[in-house]
């Protein structure tokens, strides 16, 4: 019921921040823009090891830490503001499928690597599904996959006969190409899966359920990160509105700034208790949960959006150089805005719901 | 507080609600006000409410209140959200003068008034706005001066909710002209039907009356009416402007409005204009909306019950109905289509969108302009520069205040 965070929820939030203030600071994002790396192992490590991030939603019996989906989100906030660069949303979602389908089988080996962090995991779902399998050979193309190039399993969804399945596929299966693309936004590493005549093992469960349940994870997750950089970025944008002055008094001062921040952390609120009901929709009422992720989700991209937009224009100059900051979380508002469905599929989407329901 | 007495608190309103108050029918509310008979019914219902231990949940025993916490508070609130409570003229009193009289009145004034006002015998209004100073309603000019140990008021106010039915009032009035405009305020109670009141109501845009302007013509004040202390008003006229945006801010609506998703989708699907791809998504954006402000009354007031004090966050919930209002707006607008031009033509659905869409922007201007809540958010929650407000150090008699001459 409650919206407001438990003392333990707190405490991991801190836990979290000061994880990624320590190991993983914006510094960290601009090494990987020069290396071209994906992510930092060692980061990764710490994450998913040392933190337990990526086990948060993998049931104890499979070595996960059993912590839920309100955990969940508080830990991609935190991550999302600092623009950690992991495979951590692409696992959790391979997860997320894994765990609404049934198959003892798959879940028994997948899901405990995906808990340590030492398999790479992803789903590759981006849009309508439109991969075809054929007597258990898969061919087509998905893009973008999430860390596709890194990732040793892909879970594929494809059309069979008249419906729909998900495969799992080894990264060195026959046939199967992937091209890492260059991201706009270096915190997320994405790439192209090219399948011809791939072997997938099918995976036993209802396929169409557990792949509407990864897209209501998906806006869970990216609703959170979204809100952890909106949040960051705003308050960025404060701090210099408080010090930078021209006609004699701090910019903050003046409505054009202030009002503008106003409107920004009026956003802000509301997409946060959107995320925190979300959240709690997902542990504790499943039937909402797909409404009130979709609300999450349309409530902070725009927004988000235009908080990384102003957080250019109102540092003047210096927030349009490639030193600063603020590009980073203009790239990453506006493609992360795309991910998994753009805001106007969103509300197609939430209109579906709600007809329905 | 334990949670098996919110529990069993829980239980008791469920069934005293549903055998005494009127459920929202699934017909539409117009939003308008309440007539003579209106008032008559609603000071009855009230006292039903307070004989039964639900008015003043979170108030002292000692006032009149039933001493309990903010989760029983929350508790009846979601227990009512079913029902049409017809305590729509005790909104003002409960809301702002009351929690304002509780936190900064004398004992005395806190045993006379607050009892009365939880069972519905008297109603207040809130005399704040003037002519010449609404946002800047530091800058009033309405004035008190001493006699002995009583005041003489002298003044105008204007825009006051409900002041036609009222009984007493919380008024702020200039005590001290020679200082700069926030040091010379005080504020005090006033009685309604004390000789020198007039009230007259004015006609707004919807056509009803639900505000008046109001003159007070060598009105005494007895001894004892001064809430706080003299010429520190300013003070209490923060608590209480506080107190009315965490109030407003967190009301919510109900989806029986006009305006609310579920009765414009409903509209829509009876005029045909949702099958418009483009209007199902504004309406489905008006959903999101919503229901995020919603949960964030929700979260104030879990944040309030927990001990934190919502503070200035309190303008944000303000901001966001206010806007909230002004969306849904245009998404009826959308929705009725060619069917706006004809006002409603009879059909009683369509009035009472028109009615709503007519009557909120009065949502943008009441309780503090949206550019006022702008600045209350900006300062006070992301710690902003002030504005340096080029009067603050001014004696008031040295003041340019209210609309200048053009000449
Ligand atoms: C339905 C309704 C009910 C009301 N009920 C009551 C009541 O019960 N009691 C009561 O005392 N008052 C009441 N009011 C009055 C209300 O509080 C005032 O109307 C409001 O504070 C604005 O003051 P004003 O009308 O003088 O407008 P002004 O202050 O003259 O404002 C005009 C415009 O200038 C803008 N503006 C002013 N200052 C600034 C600034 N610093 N920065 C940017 N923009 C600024 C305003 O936002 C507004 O857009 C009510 C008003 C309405 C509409």
């Amino acid at each position: 019921m409650a919206l407001v965070l438990n003392a333990e929820e707190e405490e991991f939030a801190d836990s979290v921040r000061r994880f990624v203030a320590e190991r993983s600071p914006r510094a960290k994002l601009r090494e990987l823009m020069a290396s071209g790396q994906p992510y930092h192992g060692d980061v990764w490590r710490q994450m998913s090891g040392g933190l337990g991030l990526s086990g948060l939603i993998i049931p104890a019996e499979y070595g996960g830490a059993e912590a839920g989906y309100r955990v969940l989100a508080v830990a991609l906030t935190e991550l999302g503001a600092g623009l950690v660069s992991s495979p951590l949303l692409a696992g959790t979602l391979a997860a997320g499928v894994l765990l609404r389908l049934d198959d003892k089988d798959a879940q028994g080996r997948l899901l405990p690597g995906i808990a340590s962090g030492e398999l790479i995991a992803t789903l590759a779902l981006a849009g309508d599904v439109t991969v075809r399998a054929d007597g258990g050979t898969l061919t087509g193309e998905v893009a973008p996959v999430l860390n596709a190039a890194q990732a040793g399993v892909l879970l594929v969804p494809a059309l069979a006969g008249g419906g729909i399945g998900v495969y799992e596929v080894e990264a060195a299966a026959a046939g199967l190409s992937v091209a890492a693309a260059p991201a706009l936004d270096h915190s997320r590493s994405v790439g192209t899966v090219r399948l011809d005549g791939v072997a997938g093992r099918p995976l036993a469960g209802d396929a169409a359920r557990a792949l509407g349940f990864a897209r209501d994870l998906a806006n869970l997750a990216l609703a959170a990160e979204q809100l952890g950089a909106f949040g960051a970025a705003l308050e960025m944008t404060v701090e210099y509105a408080k010090i930078r002055a021209a006609f004699g008094r701090p910019i903050g001062a003046f409505q054009g700034v202030k009002h503008r921040l106003a409107n920004l952390r009026t956003d802000w609120e509301l997409a946060h208790a959107a995320l925190l009901d979300a959240a709690r929709a997902a542990d504790e009422r499943p039937g909402d949960f797909a409404a009130a992720a979709a609300v999450a989700r349309v409530s902070v991209s725009d927004a988000y959006v235009a908080a990384a937009t102003a957080t250019i224009q109102l540092h003047g100059g210096i927030g349009f150089t490639w030193e600063h900051d603020a590009h980073l979380y203009y790239k990453n508002a506006i493609s992360q805005n795309a991910l998994f469905g753009d805001p106007r599929a969103q509300l197609d989407r939430l209109r579906t719901l709600l007809t329905a329901g | 507080m334990s949670e098996q007495s919110v529990t069993s608190f829980r239980d008791r309103a469920r069934s005293w609600l549903a055998a005494n108050a009127p459920r929202r029918s699934d017909a539409q509310e117009p939003d308008g006000e309440p007539q003579a008979a209106g008032v008559a019914a609603q000071r009855e219902f009230q006292a039903k409410l307070y004989d039964a231990g639900f008015a003043g949940i979170t108030w002292p025993k000692e006032y009149g209140g039933q001493g309990l916490t903010n989760a029983e508070q929350i508790a009846f609130g979601e227990e009512a959200r079913g029902y049409a409570l017809p305590t729509g003229v005790f909104f003002i009193g409960l809301g702002m003068p009351g929690p304002t009289i509780l936190e900064m009145g004398s004992e005395a004034q806190k045993k006379r008034y607050l009892p009365k006002m939880l069972r519905g015998e008297e109603i207040w209004c809130q005399l704040f706005s003037e002519p010449a100073a609404g946002s800047d309603v530091a800058s009033l000019t309405t004035s008190a001066v001493r006699d002995g140990d009583e005041w003489l008021l002298n003044g105008q106010k204007v825009w006051t909710s409900g002041a036609q039915w009222s009984d007493y009032g919380a008024i702020i009035a200039r005590t001290d002209p020679t200082v700069p405009k926030h040091n010379g305020i005080t504020m005090f109670i006033v009685d309604m039907h004390a000789p020198g009141v007039t009230v007259r109501p004015l006609k707004v845009a919807t056509g009803s009356s639900p505000f008046n302007e109001v003159f007070f013509d060598n009105v005494r004040l007895p001894a004892g009416s001064v809430i706080g202390e003299v010429n520190n008003g300013w003070a209490a006229a923060v608590v209480m402007l506080r107190n009315e945006r965490v109030t407003i801010g967190t009301m919510g609506s109900p989806r029986t409005s006009p305006l609310s998703y579920h009765s414009l989708s409903a509209l829509a699907a009876r005029l045909g204009t949702g099958a418009d791809v483009e209007v199902a998504r504004r309406l489905a954006r008006l959903y999101a909306r919503e229901r995020s402000v919603r949960l964030f009354g929700q979260l104030l007031r879990e944040e309030a019950m927990a001990g934190r004090d919502p503070g200035a966050r309190g303008s944000v919930a303000k901001l966001a109905g206010a806007e909230l209002a002004m969306s849904a707006c245009e998404v009826a607008e959308a929705v009725l289509g060619q069917a706006v031009v004809a006002g409603g033509a009879g059909d009683p659905e369509i009035d009472a969108v028109i009615m709503a869409v007519i009557g909120s922007p009065g949502s943008s201007v009441a309780g503090g302009t949206n550019e006022i809540q702008r600045n209350i958010i900006g300062e006070r929650v992301l710690g902003l520069a002030k504005d340096p407000g080029v009067d603050r150090g001014t004696p008031f008699n040295q003041l340019r205040v209210g609309t200048l001459n053009t000449k």
